[in-house]
């Protein structure tokens, strides 16, 4: 699987995701369902690290987050 | 090689634990140092000698001649402002001197609207050991803010 794609799954699936943006080192996304991220595999993914409040959820994925969040959009 | 990073801003050098922000305040694109800036319109200018290969509005990364880049955030949650009071003055792809001009800013108006103006200025993806000599206290932009192995 690709980045985006292991993204995406580690959010819970395309169905899952509201809304996502890029910031300049992050992923922000709203999900429908915040239990179905899955932290571990969004790591193995590559991210930084989760931060995870509710159903608002950034992937700190560093200076790639445009590219990722472009590559994501293409996949939705 | 060493390479020196001058702080983007004028005000006060404070840890990047200080951050209210817990993707820079942990570390989680890498370590550097944060500005605290003066509460007065502003320009923020390059860290280092390099090419601007992202600019937004409210961040921009500056990249050396061996690969290496500086994130600079100009305030924190600072993207939901959509570029309201940052005028670019520098474009993506540019290169730059250390000290050349990039976003103008006020750092008031960013406090005024409920936002935290602490910029932190990161070393992308480097060692936390690689981090050495970080200021703290009154810097002007262009002073050393930290340096790189």
């Amino acid at each position: 699987m690709s980045k985006a794609e292991q993204i995406i799954a580690g959010l819970g699936g395309a169905d899952n995701i509201v809304e996502l943006e890029p910031c300049i080192t992050r992923l922000r996304t709203e999900v429908r369902d915040g239990s179905k991220v899955n932290e571990a595999a969004l790591k193995a993914a590559g991210a930084h690290g989760v931060m995870k409040v509710g159903n608002n959820v950034q992937v700190v994925v560093g200076p790639e987050a445009d590219t990722i969040a472009n590559d994501i959009e293409d996949l939705m | 090689m060493d390479i020196s990073i001058s702080s983007p801003l004028t005000g006060t050098a404070i840890g990047l634990a200080q951050v209210p922000d817990p993707v820079f305040a942990g570390s989680m694109v890498g370590p550097g140092a944060a500005v605290d800036p003066e509460r007065a319109p502003q320009v923020a200018v390059a860290p280092i000698a390099g090419r601007l290969v992202k600019l937004k509005p409210h961040a921009f990364v500056v990249q050396s001649e061996d690969g290496r880049g500086v994130l600079v955030h100009l305030g924190i949650d600072t993207v939901n402002l959509d570029g309201a009071g940052f005028e670019l003055v520098a474009a993506e792809g540019d290169q730059l001197r250390a000290g050349q001009p990039i976003v103008t800013w006020n750092p008031a108006d960013v406090q005024a609207r409920g936002l935290s103006p602490v910029s932190p200025v990161i070393a992308l993806d480097a060692e936390t050991a690689a981090i050495e000599a970080i200021v703290a206290g009154a810097v002007a932009a262009g002073d050393e803010l930290f340096h790189w192995r």
